[in-house]
């Protein structure tokens, strides 16, 4: 990959009194890259934010940057640059003035200042917006305040705390693409926070997904949509359908699994766990809702599973169809939409078929909740 | 604790944090703790000249406050009357002070609270300004009323109501008129920042309901406001009872507040350790007594002060 | 029908309310320029600019004006120092121990304030003499005893006022420019200490006025150095005058001019921030100046009438001469009091012919009045005006005495002198 100053987590653990929060947290992030924590809220991903930033000691373990322990060095000596969650403009300073409080700290003349904060209003696309204050701009206006402000000092890694979260769809939906360009132009590494999948997804290389604390899995993004590690990051990424059930037979990559509704049904054993699962184990089971395809009538076996179909709804690009699943939970059926005719089905019986490739078992874990 | 403080010193920086806490123990022990033990601790000592302070005859004794209870001692009578008269005086009249002004303010807090419009910060500011005048001032503008000559007198006696001047400084009506004027700030600002917080609506449904006017302030507003109630009667009280200024300018030459006594023990007398046990018996019987009022109405001390 | 006799009920109600409030500062105020030498209302006798000479002349006011603003400094400096950080420290202490800790401090604002200036006397008295310090050290100073006591529990209203503000500030703000390089000090001086620096401004104005007018701590610490206001209490308690009046005057005015300025402050303030608001960059530089300084803006307009009202007055007092007013006053009275002399004479000698009639010995009431008088000449500035006055045994009537001495300090005659 390219030059960039990466970031190393070692054996890191932070506590608050008798609360883990993070625990025993590995990683290793490359420079220039594009790193996400994904995960919901209170599963520790700020906190391992704020030890990279310098505002937390670590309990245990160490925080490397480009390979240099962190270790007593405070914020303001780290080469990090982190853009909080509610962005932390100062509202008092112009926006120019914020822009450049980095160099302003280190003694740089007005007009030096000034020149600066005009090349990066011009890249955040604001040219002559630099005299008003924060409280004068948009929302997405001051989501680009604040990232020119954070790479005017300069980083080699920049950390961002959930910053789209306080914006609307639509302006999310566009700030990705440009968070993700400017990461490209800057080539620093962007370590980023989040608990929207499809934030992580769509701009990361690799994503880190959290649960209370604990990283299930580190991988990019298709990984972990198509082989995840655990239940939790299967649940979590995505929509899935789980069946839960034992492991009646392991034959090679895949298993067959006895499921508590829809008898034996065969899927192929994620890739973290190869070797791991025995017969007789607890195990789950996730095929996602566009996985399925309608079967003929009549036809049944190892990939076939049957259901009562509770209600349907039409989303546009795919068609939703909803069957009775285990323990209430409905079954999620997507069928893409090529403009053929579509049938209600509401109240009948219908056979679904999936690929074994695209069914996925991992041992019975934790589910994300909904 | 250690880890509270490496947290602050993280939190802060050590320079700053340094700053805060220095000057924060400073404020708490230097200035508030260790005078009131150090004047607690010389209220039990005899009024000893400097040379024999520390000396043999240093020694801690009840003495200052047998005075109080008992006078001199080989005094003609058994209880120090004149003392203790004006000890229960200085209470009972700083409770009529805090009634007072409860009763008169309550009404203004409640119109400046529940009305809107910009005449309602004009109010406000005619509210402050008599409270950035002196206190020796404001005393001084009721003598000039209330003296003998003084307007009051100038106006009765010329409308033909009263034949001869009637003295209202030596019938206390001025001392009293005056402490319920110097607090009059203190009761209404309290009671406006919460009633202020009262949604509107409550008293639109109690009167929707058909609550007449005093039961809409007796089971709405008045439960309502009584953290601010509270609050400004502590102050009112604690401030009246520790008058010195108003007592002074506006007493009668009979009447005295106990602040005087503590004040002529230290100036006239010179007998300061007697000065801090009358002190001493003034602070705690305040502290007492606001507590077993909070007490009965069932008011928090975390509500004072807001 | 009810409703408008509540209305009504509820505005007599403010009127008296308001009328006891304010209508001691005024009375107090127009006694300032009656030149009765009894601060009054009625009678009125002249309409006079002598009291503010007098004021000014006094070496003590002046004095005790000198030493509660160098007091007045000191506690402003050391109580937002301590509020601020009492402040700061209240938002971060450990939790357990907040309760406790907001106890400790907010209980100054409690004690009354007799006992903190003895508790400050006996303390630092100790200390100094533990210090084995003379009697003289800075420890037993006037000025470092009142600061120090002012400063107990004016300290802890600046934290009130700071904390309210503290309370609205995002801890992000200081961790961003932490993130950003600055170390902790910058970060308090660039972005903490601007944002409260409203709160910090009120807190010391508070400060200043709480020193300012603070009697009952004072009156136990000043030792060498009285303030304007111990000043003024010692002469409120042993005798009355309208230079008093005068000086009380001045703060009223004073106060009402600074918070009609503070009031206009806010209002353009808040227009300007709702012209900004409204306003493209490209409008920005040119509009901020249009919402002229008056429009919509109800205090300064009464400032500017205020600010006119105080010239006029003045300038009516650099060429109003009372004197003439005066000396008929003083003619008047002189024929009063003549006209009772005569009356008292005449009483006298019936009475003495009576009871020379009567018994032998009733020459022992009479010497007493005349007594008197002899003694109060000496004192009453009448003297001055070579007048006769009778009547000086009721000291209501001392009146234009000053106006000899008074006359000096008379703008009129600064005038001819230039």
């Amino acid at each position: 990959m390219s030059a960039g100053i990466g970031v190393d987590l070692e054996n890191l653990w932070i506590r608050f009194g008798d609360f883990v929060a993070v625990r025993d947290a590995n990683v290793n992030i490359n420079g220039g890259d594009f790193f996400s924590f994904l995960g919901p809220s209170g599963c520790g991903k700020t906190t391992i934010l704020r030890a990279v930033s310098g505002f937390l000691e670590p309990s245990e373990g160490n925080v490397l940057i480009g390979g240099k322990n962190m270790k007593g060095i405070g914020p303001n000596k780290r080469p990090t640059a982190l853009i909080f969650q509610n962005l932390a403009l100062f509202p008092l300073m112009k926006v120019w003035e914020n822009i450049t409080f980095s160099m302003e700290i280190k003694g740089a003349s007005a007009a030096e200042r000034r020149k600066r904060a005009d090349e990066l209003l011009d890249m955040i696309a604001l040219p002559d917006q630099g005299d008003k204050l924060p409280s004068e701009l948009s929302g997405g206006q001051r989501q680009r305040v604040a990232i020119a402000r954070a790479l005017c000092a300069e980083p080699d890694v920049l950390l961002l705390d959930e910053p789209l979260s306080a914006l609307d769809l639509k302006l999310r939906q566009h700030m990705r693409t440009e968070l993700r360009e400017i990461q490209k132009r800057v080539g620093i590494t962007f370590i980023y926070i989040t608990h929207d999948q499809g934030e992580a997804l769509t701009m990361s290389d690799n994503i880190a997904v959290m649960r209370a604390g604990v990283i299930d899995q580190i991988a990019d993004g298709k990984t972990i949509y198509n082989d995840p590690t655990t239940a939790f990051a299967a649940s979590f990424v995505g929509e899935n359908n789980v069946f839960r059930g034992k492991v009646k037979r392991v034959m090679g990559e895949e298993a067959l699994i006895s499921t508590n509704r829809s008898g034996d049904l065969v899927a192929r054993i994620s890739t973290a766990n190869q070797g791991k699962l025995a017969e007789g184990d607890d195990a789950m089971m996730f095929i996602r809702p566009e996985a399925f395809s309608i079967a003929p009538e009549g036809t049944s076996g190892d990939h076939f599973v049957t259901a009562r179909v509770t209600h349907e709804e039409f989303e546009g690009n795919v068609f939703n169809i909803f069957t009775e699943g285990e323990g209430g939970k409905e079954i999620k059926v997507s069928i893409p939409n090529h403009g053929q005719s579509f049938k209600d089905h509401t109240g009948q019986n219908i056979t679904l078929e999936y690929e074994t490739r695209n069914a996925v078992v991992v041992p019975a874990g934790e589910l994300a909740a909904e | 604790m250690p880890g509270f403080l490496r947290d602050f010193f993280n939190r802060n920086g050590f320079g700053m944090g340094l700053a805060i806490l220095g000057l924060v123990l400073f404020w708490t022990i230097g200035l508030i703790i260790l005078p009131q033990l150090s004047m607690l601790d010389f209220s039990f000592r005899p009024n000893l000249p400097p040379p024999e302070i520390g000396g043999p005859k240093d020694v801690y004794t009840l003495e200052n406050y047998k005075y109080l209870i008992y006078g001199p001692e080989g005094g003609s009578q058994s209880y120090n009357a004149v003392d203790l008269r004006v000890f229960f005086r200085t209470l009972i009249a700083a409770v009529c002070v805090t009634i007072f002004n409860l009763i008169i303010c309550y009404p203004i807090a409640y119109y400046l609270g529940q009305s809107k419009g910009n005449h309602i910060r004009i109010f406000a500011i005619m509210l402050i300004i008599p409270y950035w005048i002196n206190e020796i001032l404001r005393a001084f503008a009721l003598r000039i009323i209330f003296g003998e000559t003084g307007v009051l007198n100038t106006l009765f006696v010329g409308l033909g109501i009263w034949d001869t001047p009637f003295d209202f400084i030596r019938n206390d009506i001025a001392l009293y008129a005056g402490l319920g004027y110097a607090y009059i700030l203190l009761m209404i600002f309290p009671m406006y920042n919460v009633i202020e917080s009262l949604d509107g609506n409550q008293i639109e449904a109690a009167r929707d309901l058909g609550a007449p006017w005093w039961r809409i302030h007796w089971r709405v507003v008045i439960p309502y406001a009584k953290p601010g109630i509270s609050s400004g009667c502590t102050m009112v009280f604690m401030l009246s009872a520790g008058a010195l200024a108003a007592p002074q300018i506006l007493g009668g030459p009979s009447s005295l507040w106990f602040t005087q006594l503590i004040y002529q023990q230290f100036n006239d007398n010179n007998d300061w350790p007697q000065g801090a046990a009358y002190a001493i018996v003034l602070l705690v019987t305040c502290i007492l007594f606001v507590l077993a009022m909070m007490r009965l109405f069932k008011v928090n001390m975390g509500d004072i002060g807001k | 029908m009810n409703m408008s006799f509540l209305r009504i009920s509820i505005w007599v109600y403010l009127a008296i309310f308001f009328a006891y409030l304010l209508g001691p500062l005024v009375i107090m105020s127009i006694t300032a320029f009656n030149s009765s030498g009894f601060p009054r209302m009625s009678p009125w006798e002249c309409l006079t600019f002598q009291w503010f000479g007098e004021l000014f002349q006094d070496q003590r006011i002046l004095n005790g004006i000198k030493n509660s603003l160098i007091i007045g400094a000191g506690t402003v400096v050391l109580s937002v120092a301590m509020g601020l950080a009492g402040a700061l420290m209240l938002t971060q202490i450990w939790p357990k121990l907040r309760a406790t800790y907001y106890t400790i401090i907010i209980a100054p604002i409690l004690i009354p304030g007799v006992v903190l200036g003895i508790s400050t006397l006996v303390f630092w008295d100790r200390i100094n003499r533990m210090l084995g310090l003379g009697a003289d050290s800075f420890l037993s100073n006037g000025i470092f005893l009142t600061v120090i006591g002012q400063s107990t529990f004016i300290a802890s209203y600046c934290m009130l006022v700071l904390v309210a503000r503290l309370q609205r500030y995002d801890l992000a703000l200081t961790e961003a420019a932490l993130d950003l390089g600055a170390t902790h000090a910058q970060a308090f001086r660039k972005i903490l200490l601007p944002f409260m620096r409203p709160a910090i401004a009120s807190a010391a104005v508070l400060a200043f006025l709480a020193s300012f007018e603070n009697y009952n701590t004072t009156t136990f610490t000043f030792g060498e150095y009285p303030t304007l206001t111990i000043e003024l209490a010692q002469k409120v308690r042993y005798g009355i005058t309208p230079a008093i009046s005068a000086l009380a005057f001045i703060i009223v005015a004073l106060t009402v001019f600074f918070a009609l300025l503070n009031e206009a402050k806010l209002k353009r303030q808040e227009l300007v921030a709702a012209a900004r608001k409204e306003a493209t960059v490209e409008e920005l530089a040119g509009k901020i100046k249009l919402p002229s300084f008056f429009s919509g803006n109800m205090a300064a307009v009464l400032l500017v009438m205020f600010a006119v009202a105080t010239i006029t007055v003045v300038g009516t007092a650099m060429a109003y001469n009372p004197a003439q007013c005066i000396a008929d006053v003083k003619e008047e009275k002189r024929l009063e009091a003549e006209q009772r002399i005569q009356e008292l004479r005449k009483q006298r000698e019936e009475q003495r012919k009576q009871r020379e009639a009567e018994q032998g010995d009733a020459q022992q009431s009479t010497p007493k009045p005349s007594n008197n008088s002899g003694f109060g000449n000496v004192f009453a500035p009448n003297t001055l005006g070579g007048q006769d006055d009778e009547s000086s045994a009721e000291p209501d009537n001392q009146p234009s005495g000053n106006s000899g001495f008074g006359n000096v300090f008379d703008p009129n005659s600064l005038k001819t002198d230039e």
